[in-house]
């Protein structure tokens, strides 16, 4: 409970792109912030300031939103571009990653939102919070995003001779136990221990 | 002295959950160790998309069974704010009820394990009979006697009476005083602080570094607690004393969650004394909620549980994050184990009170 009221200013001045910034206290007391990127190259330096206040980061949440709904065309005019988050150059069209830096401010959260196209990557926060060591491996593992300059990019929950982005695609659980039906599971139990009589 | 690297698990009988640590050690020493996850990895957050808003109440509190509360409550409360549901005040100092039996029986586990590992036998069966009085209390309140099922969005699913009251009032008696000659024997005996004294040292600094939450932050001086800090369901009306202690250590840590389920007996009657009347849920009927995003944040028996929930135009959320207490505890592991001997492997591993469940989802 100690969100300064200069925070919206200080993150403004560390991420030079621009800043959307959203804020709302509940009803008791609690403040809950959220700072969008125009860029994620703004996402160190908006991280140095929060560890520069005491900021400690909770987790990290990755997802693709989902596309705003195509404006209607008229006929012989020319689509409009592919919408982009914040005006930055990563389009908004259902293939990009939000990522979301969940950080606690003695109780207070700040999250702050960062942007990348599908295959892209984030520089990495672990050098300046330990803690988000294991988060970013499971991101890199989870989801088609790659960080930067990681110190340890090892798998964390998943064998590496998985292929990665496994939330990407749908595998089903026939191929994930490495047999195509439970009658295939069947044959080739048959073909490798005969006959059953 | 030779070198050797020893596997610790993910298999072995100090771990109550798969856990595969690469342990390199010089003769008794550990020089260094690897923590290898991803065992009980089930793929619950995608599977929390592809259940609709009030199945993922019941799917939640089945990813893990110690601190099986915490994930529903903290869902719930990330849905209400999206919807801006206000909980009835009664459903709040339900919730916090809930939340503190379970508490106690969570914490209660975790000393029992420590004194079975210490080889302090009869200890182990008497903590874990006087944790089995909390096991009933759930039986009895809320039909179950891990996951308990007591949160639904908007409120809580189970109400108690003044007959319920009272047989609470005498369970929690009796598992007041038996916890007052255990906590004495935490402190006092000699078997029990040579294995735990000094051992697993987690400093203030590392503590801060490793952003380590719940008892084990506040064991090494952290003056941390969600239901303090951000207070949430009936906290902010109660009076919640914050332990903490200087050293860091195993027995540290067992201190402060001994003084946690005593604090959170004293919560429940805190609860009980000012329960005011009124309904249970913020409507009968099933509650609409629109596109939003929300954060939600309680402290489970481990610590702080945060929950992210997004919701977009169909009846699934479009994500549902949350990152258990376990998950930043992890790591200060490594610090706690560096030059620790190899006999003190599991003690310090059981003083984190993992939760592997939790943490792989």
């Amino acid at each position: 409970m100690i969100m300064p009221a200069s925070l919206e200013m200080r993150l403004a001045e560390a991420a030079a792109s621009g800043i959307r910034y959203t804020s709302e206290t509940d009803a008791k007391g609690i403040a809950c912030a959220w700072c969008t990127l125009a860029r994620a190259e703004d996402l160190l330096p908006a991280a140095a300031l929060l560890k520069a206040m005491d900021a400690r980061l909770s987790t990290i949440t990755v997802f693709q939103p989902k596309a705003p709904p195509a404006a209607a065309v008229a006929e012989g005019e020319e689509a409009p571009p592919a919408p982009t988050f914040l005006g930055g150059d990563v389009a908004n069209d259902g293939s990009s990653y939000e990522i979301d830096y969940h950080f606690d401010l003695d109780g207070d959260t700040v999250t702050l939102v960062a942007h990348v196209p599908a295959g892209g990557a984030v520089d990495s926060l672990t050098p300046l919070f330990r803690g988000a060591d294991w988060p970013e491996r499971e991101m890199m593992e989870i989801y088609a995003v790659g960080v930067k300059d990681h110190p340890d990019p090892r798998r964390l929950f998943l064998d590496p001779g998985i292929e990665g982005a496994v939330l990407e695609r749908l595998i089903p659980l026939s191929t994930l136990i490495n047999s195509a039906t439970t009658k295939g599971l069947w044959e080739k139990i048959m073909a490798q221990t005969g006959s059953p009589t | 002295m030779s070198n050797f690297t020893i596997p610790v698990g993910p298999l072995h009988v100090a771990l109550e959950e798969p856990m595969y640590f690469r342990v390199d050690v010089h003769g008794e020493t550990v020089a260094n160790v690897d923590i290898h996850a991803g065992h009980v990895h089930r793929g619950i957050e995608y599977l929390a998309t592809k259940r609709n808003i009030f199945q993922n109440v019941v799917l939640t509190e089945r990813i893990c069974s110690l601190c099986s509360n915490s994930h529903p409550q903290a869902y719930s409360m990330a849905i209400e704010k999206i919807a801006g549901i206000v909980v009835p005040e009664r459903a709040e100092y339900l919730r916090a009820i809930a939340d503190e039996v379970k508490r106690v029986a969570s914490h209660l586990f975790n000393v029992a394990i420590l004194a079975h590992l210490v080889g302090f036998e009869s200890l182990f069966m008497h903590v874990m009979e006087i944790r089995e009085r909390m096991q009933d209390v759930k039986e009895s309140l809320f039909g179950n006697r891990m996951d308990i099922g007591a949160n639904t969005i908007g409120g809580v699913r189970y109400d108690i009476d003044a007959e319920r009251i009272g047989y609470l009032e005498q369970q929690l008696a009796w598992i007041e005083n038996a916890l007052i000659e255990v906590v004495a024997l935490y402190r006092s005996n000699g078997s029990i602080l040579g294995r735990t004294r000094g051992i697993g040292v987690l400093s203030h600094a590392d503590a801060l570094e490793c952003g380590t939450v719940g008892p084990v932050a506040r064991a090494s001086g952290i003056r941390y607690d969600v239901r303090v800090k951000a207070p949430y369901a009936a906290y902010d009306r109660l009076e919640v004393p914050v332990h903490t202690l200087p050293d860091g250590d195993v027995w540290s840590r067992a201190m402060v969650r001994l003084a946690e389920a005593q604090t959170a007996i004293d919560l429940i009657r805190q609860c009980v004394r000012d329960l005011p009347d009124g309904p249970t849920t913020a409507t009968t009927e099933r509650p609409s909620i629109p596109a939003g995003e929300a954060i939600a944040k309680c402290e489970a028996p481990r610590g702080e549980l945060i929950y992210y929930v997004r919701v977009g135009e169909s009846p699934k959320p479009e994500r549902v994050k949350w990152r258990v207490p376990s998950f930043m505890n992890w790591d200060a592991l490594r610090i706690m184990l560096r030059q620790a001997k190899i006999a003190d492997i599991a003690i310090i591993v059981n003083s984190i009170d993992p939760c592997i469940s939790c943490t792989e989802r």
